[in-house]
């Protein structure tokens, strides 16, 4: 999988760049606007990230280009803009998605993931995970064939955690990620301590592995047992 | 000291003195107007002597004097009273016709009658002065009072015309905002004292617009320019938690995460004060607050669970209102993480929906806050507690901008945070 991050912060750049290597992802960067513009007339991929404010252009222009040319390719926007107007004309030039900056990086990774599941789809939606198996569409979870019943935090929370396979995941990350709109305003994290314990017990009650470690003082890890 | 209208204080002194002047010149024109009658009286009593005198009735006998004393009634000749010049004096004299007594002017004169002295006594009656210096001096007053009526009204006919301008241009300081409406169109004039004060207001009022508006954007600038440095701290930490680390270091990091995130929030809430301010939620649309309470509700009861809250909506009556959506959610949000956050173990929220008012009645702590700085920006309920201070600044700020009431009461432990839609 190959995806490109348009973003003069080259810091931010490399940060995502690390992050996402682990996780089989290619990542090339474009730190300003007409190096962005060469590389998507050479190159397909797989994914966009794109910031708005570039030192030579406008993240819009980009989006109108792709657009021009007839290109698949999924684009979230990442920016520190943050006002309605901005995120509408954004996704009515066709971006699939808008992260607001600061963001975690464990959510940039699912939301791609998901961006790239909906692009990719082929009759079937679905995340597999040894025996753990999330049909997106149907919202179902099974394991060894086995339907598990989740509520949908949970199944959220299973997602998020899967997607972020063998990464640490820390508390605000998790909580923000479940809380979605209202993250802004929350100031204790304690409460997704008992989704993970409810999540946790139903997939073992399962008969599935014991893959959700807790990392000391910092949050939660999705790890393969092997 | 009550403030008097400025128009009321002009005319106020125009009636003092108008009183002042009525009070002292009635008297004295009184008393002119007597002293002139007697004047002329005392004078005809001369001009009557001389003529008697002049009509050579020096010849007459002791019987013509006889007669004329029996015909004349007002003039009577008597033997010499020792009188040696002409003398008026004023007496009250009893009046058979009028039966009372009455005010005269008595002449006694020396006269030589066939070479006899006798003194010649003439007296006229002054009642008819009386009456007449008191109808002029009723006409007098009569006129004085149209003419002070006229000159007020006048005055303040005229007064309220030139001060037209400057009431206009109060009016629209007072209706003035500067964080909201326009500023000011004073209406032109040609009176140089308003021009000159309302093109002084003008120009204050547009320094001060541009600094107010400065400031207002420096804030959001301020809080947008942070949002890329905070990306890159978050990025990083998120980057670093991915490191092998020991339990000591993890410790840090998790608290170093929950940092950043206070940090974000803080920064989040400023954005949003400042983009109230900016004008940037103006379109409304109609909410139905209990239904957005119901679907949020499991949210909140998640988030009371850690401090094993109990929430209980009671809702007596369907409340709309019209507001901007997205700042109605804030508040309602920020009501509800408010009363959780300063909440006890195992203590209670009430949500009450009656009439136009919106309650959230919540336990907490013993003592009731401080109601007048609790909604300022970063005045803190509770210094250890993760809140920023502007939780409260915001909800006070979307109920300004709607127009909506917000008060805080503190009674049998509970504390009470009202919105009157």
């Amino acid at each position: 999988m190959k995806i490109l991050i348009i973003e003069d912060e080259r810091e931010i750049a490399q940060s995502i760049k690390d992050y996402f290597k682990t996780n089989g992802i290619q990542c090339e960067t474009a730190e300003n606007y007409n190096l962005a513009r060469t590389k998507i007339d050479s190159y397909d991929y797989d994914c966009i990230l794109l910031d708005l404010m570039l030192p030579d252009g406008d993240g819009f222009d980009i989006l109108k280009e792709l657009k021009a040319k007839n290109k698949t390719e999924g684009v979230i926007i990442i920016s520190a803009k943050e006002n309605l107007e901005t995120r509408l004309e954004g996704f009515n030039l066709g971006a699939d998605d808008y992260l607001t900056k600061p963001f975690h990086l464990a959510e940039l990774l699912v939301r791609m993931q998901a961006l790239i599941r909906r692009k990719n789809f082929k009759g079937s939606n679905s995340v597999v995970f040894n025996e753990i198996t999330v049909e997106i569409f149907s919202k179902t979870v099974t394991v060894n064939d086995i339907k598990l019943d989740l509520t949908k935090k949970e199944l959220d929370l299973l997602l998020f955690l899967i997607g972020n396979e063998n990464k640490v995941l820390s508390k605000s990350a998790i909580a923000e990620h479940l809380s979605g709109d209202m993250a802004d305003m929350l100031d204790n994290h304690d409460f997704i301590y008992a989704h993970i314990k409810n999540l946790k017990k139903k997939l073992t009650q399962a008969g599935s592995g014991d893959y959700i470690k807790t990392v000391y003082g910092l949050g939660y890890k999705w790890e393969n047992e092997q | 000291m009550s403030n008097k209208k400025l128009l009321l204080k002009t005319t106020n002194s125009f009636l003092i003195y108008a009183v002042i002047i009525l009070l002292v010149a009635a008297p004295v024109f009184y008393y002119t107007c007597q002293w002139l009658y007697i004047y002329e009286t005392d004078e005809v009593l001369l001009f009557h002597k001389g003529a008697f005198v002049k009509e050579s009735h020096s010849n007459y006998t002791a019987n013509d004097i006889a007669a004329w004393n029996k015909y004349n009634h007002n003039v009577t000749i008597v033997p010499d009273m020792g009188v040696n010049k002409d003398s008026i004096v004023g007496e009250m004299i009893f009046e058979a016709m009028a039966n009372e007594k009455e005010p005269f002017r008595i002449l006694y004169a020396p006269v030589e009658i066939n070479g006899k002295k006798y003194t010649y006594i003439e007296k006229r009656n002054l009642v008819e002065m009386e009456g007449m210096v008191i109808s002029v001096a009723f006409m007098f007053l009569f006129i004085i009072i149209i003419l002070l009526i006229g000159i007020i009204w006048i005055s303040k006919k005229s007064a309220a015309q030139i001060w037209k301008p400057f009431y206009n241009t109060l009016g629209q300081i007072e209706e003035f905002e500067i964080d909201k409406n326009s500023p000011p169109e004073f209406i032109a004039t040609d009176i140089d004292e308003f021009d000159r004060l309302n093109k002084s207001l003008e120009r204050l009022i547009e320094k001060n617009t541009v600094i107010y508006k400065s400031q207002r954007e420096f804030v959001e600038n301020a809080a947008h320019e942070l949002q890329t440095p905070l990306a890159l701290f978050q990025t990083k930490i998120d980057t670093l938690q991915q490191l092998d680390l020991t339990r000591e270091q993890s410790a840090l990091v998790g608290s170093l995460n929950k940092d950043v995130s206070r940090l974000n929030r803080l920064n989040k809430n400023l954005l949003l004060l400042s983009k109230i301010d900016n004008e940037s939620y103006l379109d409304r649309d109609t909410i139905v607050l209990s239904e957005y309470i119901d679907k949020h509700l499991g949210f909140f009861i998640e988030q009371a669970q850690a401090k094993n809250v109990k929430i209980n909506t009671h809702f007596k009556n369907i409340l709309r209102t019209k507001g901007n959506t997205a700042l109605t959610e804030v508040l309602l949000n920020n009501l509800f993480l408010n009363a959780i956050r300063h909440n006890i173990k195992n203590g209670v929220i009430d949500i009450i929906i009656e009439n136009n008012s919106l309650k959230f009645v919540n336990t907490g702590q013993q003592t009731p806050l401080g109601a007048q700085s609790i909604f300022n920006r970063f005045s803190k309920i509770n210094p250890s507690s993760q809140g920023n201070g502007l939780g409260l600044a915001i909800i006070k700020k979307i109920c300004e901008i709607n127009h909506w009431d917000i008060r805080y009461s503190f009674t049998d432990n509970l504390h009470t945070f009202e919105v009157i839609f």
